[in-house]
């Protein structure tokens, strides 16, 4: 298992996030690639820190602070996902378009 | 000593800026003894100088200068700096000037205290006298004709102040107005003259002037120009024909001021320039004949104005004038040292003259003579003093103005026989006006009783100064003549033209190369022997207890009396000259304000706000409507065509570009 591997494994999660917040209709896919997309940082920043730094935590410490932040995040998501469904009975993302021009 | 020449007239300066910034106006203010004090020390300086050059330990001239300002200048693309300096320079003339003129400074403001006591503006007056005399001063021994003309306007500024110090009345405001603009007028000429000797020489130095103009390096006609220019300055300041019709008014001023103008400051400051630069004179025949003429001129118009007047200041006024004509025709004529002398002497006496009246107007309280008469017994010293005076200004040997008129007439002489005629008439009118005035005011009792019999002696104060002028009068000429011929600096007879001479001893004998043989004795004599004739002709004719054989005299040439109480026009030329100018100032006016005015600036106006009519019109109509159309064209198809396109608020089409754009960055490095 070389640096490469995890860089690699990093990759693939990301393309697959940004893949999924790019196709999936529900919002509810789409916060989850969006967490698809953080763990892959996670795993980058682990990597790093293991490979090129192995004395130091820096890089889990700070993968653990993006826990939490992703952890927050997804709860003022789920937050507003829930009073728009409230109001509209449905959380389609074409149906989201208040900011057209 | 001669090192501290440059305080002569700093201390003055300080002292008036002392007198006038410090204190309060009280009627008993101690602050003219300061300008006193100062004068005092000044002339103690001047005649150490004068004594040092007499026993001939001190050379002159003497010259020091210090670093004024300096700029840099280019000439013919070569760029130099020039180093302006100003500082003293002590020769001869200035060194005798300096004396007289802190001599006479002293007098005049030991004088003033008398008669100017319980004046409202007792301290103010004495401020500017102290003001007025280092102006002067520093006229006299400035090496730097730019300091020299700066002086020379503060002159004019303290003369116009003094001349109009009784401010309060119109006839002082006016003549000091008159003095000041006919001054003025003359100065163009000594400023065009400043032009065009720092165009020609590059220096106001006036010895390094003085070698570029007997080098040759001066075109002979510019030469002349500048001759002509420093006459005209001379002329306005020295009273010169036409120029002199400021003298006679300035009589408003009070009389010590006339003392100090006529005697020291102001008129002497006109001959003494002629005699600084004589360089200039001595290499322009034309300017040097000009000289002599104008002098000549004025010598005679002024002692004939002099004849009719019953104002005893005026009747001063005008032979004042007429000596400066002499001295004027004498430096003209080649008489450097004896028109210098007749400057010296001429202050001694004028001064005194001037007092005397000054006393006597004290005494009586008019200008009037026809109301004095038969003053003699009230006022004995003041009459003594005043007839030694006037015996000194009519020739009587052997007192100070017999000398000097004397080696003016020799001069006169040597140069034009017709000259010399005109030049020992004016001298014996000298003598007939002057007796006049003094048979007027002294002699025949009873013409105005009530005045007269209230008259008393002047006080001390007054009294003093008038003595010493007398004395002074008396030996002067004698002695400026004989006295020095036996120290080791001078040699022959003539001290004064040793002193005064060496300086400019090439120039007089160049000028007086084609000498006529004359014998002095014999000019001196018949000159004399002429002014006693007028003293009896006017013995005869003022001296009775009233005025009746003058005025059968009037009467019977009363349009020669009325041509020379109308001061042969000249005034009367000038008022017309200004009336002209009036009307050409009207007429540039009226072309001004109906023309120029309405034609061409509102004209312009209109014009341009048609102008701006069309330029509104074009920016409304092409210039505003295309930006609007930018705008809308930009909004409403553009923009609206964008919108349409990207911006239809799918969150997931927008990330899609951001990672399409983040990709391209990638890919781009």
């Amino acid at each position: 298992m070389t640096l490469s591997h995890y860089v690699a494994l990093g990759s693939i999660l990301f393309i697959i996030g940004v893949f999924g917040a790019l196709t999936r209709r529900s919002v509810i896919g789409i916060l989850m690639s969006v967490e698809l997309m953080f763990n892959a940082a996670n795993i980058n920043l682990a990597a790093f820190n293991r490979y090129l730094h192995p004395t130091g935590v820096t890089g889990q410490a700070f993968a653990l602070f993006i826990m939490t932040v992703a952890a927050a995040e997804v709860v003022v998501g789920l937050a507003l996902v829930l009073a728009i469904y409230r109001r509209r009975d449905k959380i389609y993302m074409e149906d989201i378009n208040l900011m057209r021009g | 000593m001669i090192s501290r020449a440059w305080l002569i007239p700093i201390l003055p300066l300080a002292a008036s800026l002392v007198i006038l910034f410090f204190g309060r106006e009280r009627e008993d203010s101690p602050l003219p003894f300061v300008g006193i004090a100062a004068i005092g020390a000044s002339l103690w300086i001047a005649l150490r100088i004068l004594f040092d050059v007499a026993l001939g330990t001190l050379a002159l001239p003497y010259e020091n200068d210090w670093s004024w300002f300096s700029f840099a200048a280019d000439l013919k693309g070569h760029p130099f700096i020039l180093d302006m300096r100003a500082g003293v320079l002590v020769d001869g003339a200035a060194a005798a000037m300096l004396a007289v003129v802190c001599l006479v400074s002293l007098l005049v403001q030991v004088y003033s205290l008398g008669y100017m006591r319980g004046d409202a503006k007792f301290k103010r007056y004495f401020a500017y006298m102290s003001f007025f005399t280092a102006s002067m001063l520093g006229l006299v021994v400035s090496n730097n004709l730019l300091v020299t003309f700066g002086c020379w306007e503060l002159v004019g500024v303290s003369s116009y102040l003094l001349i109009g110090f009784w401010f309060e009345r119109e006839a002082p405001a006016y003549a000091a107005k008159k003095a000041f603009i006919t001054t003025k007028l003359g100065d163009l000429g000594f400023f065009l003259a400043l032009l065009l000797t720092f165009l020609y020489a590059g220096s106001f130095n006036i010895v390094r002037v003085k070698d570029v103009v007997e080098m040759g390096y001066m075109p002979p006609f510019v030469v002349t120009l500048i001759g002509l220019g420093l006459l005209s300055g001379a002329a306005g300041k020295s009273a010169q024909a036409p120029l002199f019709i400021w003298l006679p008014d300035a009589m408003e001023g009070p009389t010590p001021v006339s003392a100090l103008i006529h005697a020291a400051t102001m008129v002497a400051a006109g001959i003494y320039l002629v005699a600084r630069c004589y360089f200039v004179f001595a290499a322009s025949p034309l300017a040097m004949e000009t000289v002599a003429w104008a002098g000549l001129v004025t010598a005679f118009l002024a002692a004939t104005m002099a004849l009719v007047p019953y104002d005893i200041k005026r009747v001063l006024a005008f032979s004042t004038v007429s000596q400066l004509g002499f001295m004027m025709c004498a430096l003209g004529v080649g008489g450097y040292t004896a028109g210098l002398f007749h400057l010296t002497t001429h202050a001694f006496f004028k001064a005194l003259l001037f007092l005397c009246a000054g006393s006597v107007i004290h005494a009586v309280h008019t200008n009037d003579m026809r109301s004095m008469g038969g003053l003699s017994k009230r006022m004995p010293l003041t009459f003594l003093t005043m007839v030694v005076g006037a015996a000194a200004i009519s020739g009587i040997p052997p007192l100070a103005g017999f000398y000097s008129k004397d080696l003016i007439l020799e001069k006169v002489f040597e140069h034009s026989p017709a000259m010399f005629g005109v030049l020992a008439l004016t001298a014996c009118l000298t003598a007939f006006y002057t007796f006049r005035m003094l048979f007027l005011t002294f002699w025949g009792d009873g013409r105005n009783n009530e005045r007269v019999s209230r008259a008393e002696e002047s006080q001390a104060v007054m009294t003093i100064p008038l003595l010493i002028l007398a004395a002074l009068s008396l030996v002067s000429g004698w002695a400026l003549e004989h006295a020095w011929a036996a120290s080791p600096g001078a040699a022959g007879p003539g001290a004064f033209a040793s002193l005064v001479g060496p300086g400019v001893a090439a120039a007089e004998h160049g000028a007086t190369g084609a000498a006529r043989h004359v014998n002095p004795t014999v000019l001196a004599a018949s000159v004399t022997a002429g002014a006693c004739c007028f003293i009896a002709l006017a013995y005869s004719l003022y001296c009775g207890p009233d005025l009746g054989a003058a005025e059968r005299l009037k009467a019977r040439f009363l349009p020669v009396f009325k041509l020379l109480e109308n001061r042969w026009g000249f005034d009367a030329f000038f008022l017309a000259l200004v009336d002209i100018a009036d009307r050409v100032a009207d007429l540039a006016k009226w072309v001004d304000t109906e023309v120029i005015d309405k034609v061409f600036v509102d004209g312009w106006g209109v014009l341009t706000r048609i102008a701006a009519e069309i330029s509104h019109l074009f920016d409304a109509l092409f210039v505003d409507q295309a930006v609007d159309g930018c705008g809308y064209l930009s909004r409403d198809w553009v923009g609206a065509g964008l919108r349409g396109l990207i911006a239809r608020g799918q969150v997931q089409e927008y990330l899609l570009y951001l990672a399409v754009g983040v990709s391209l960055f990638a890919i781009m490095k």
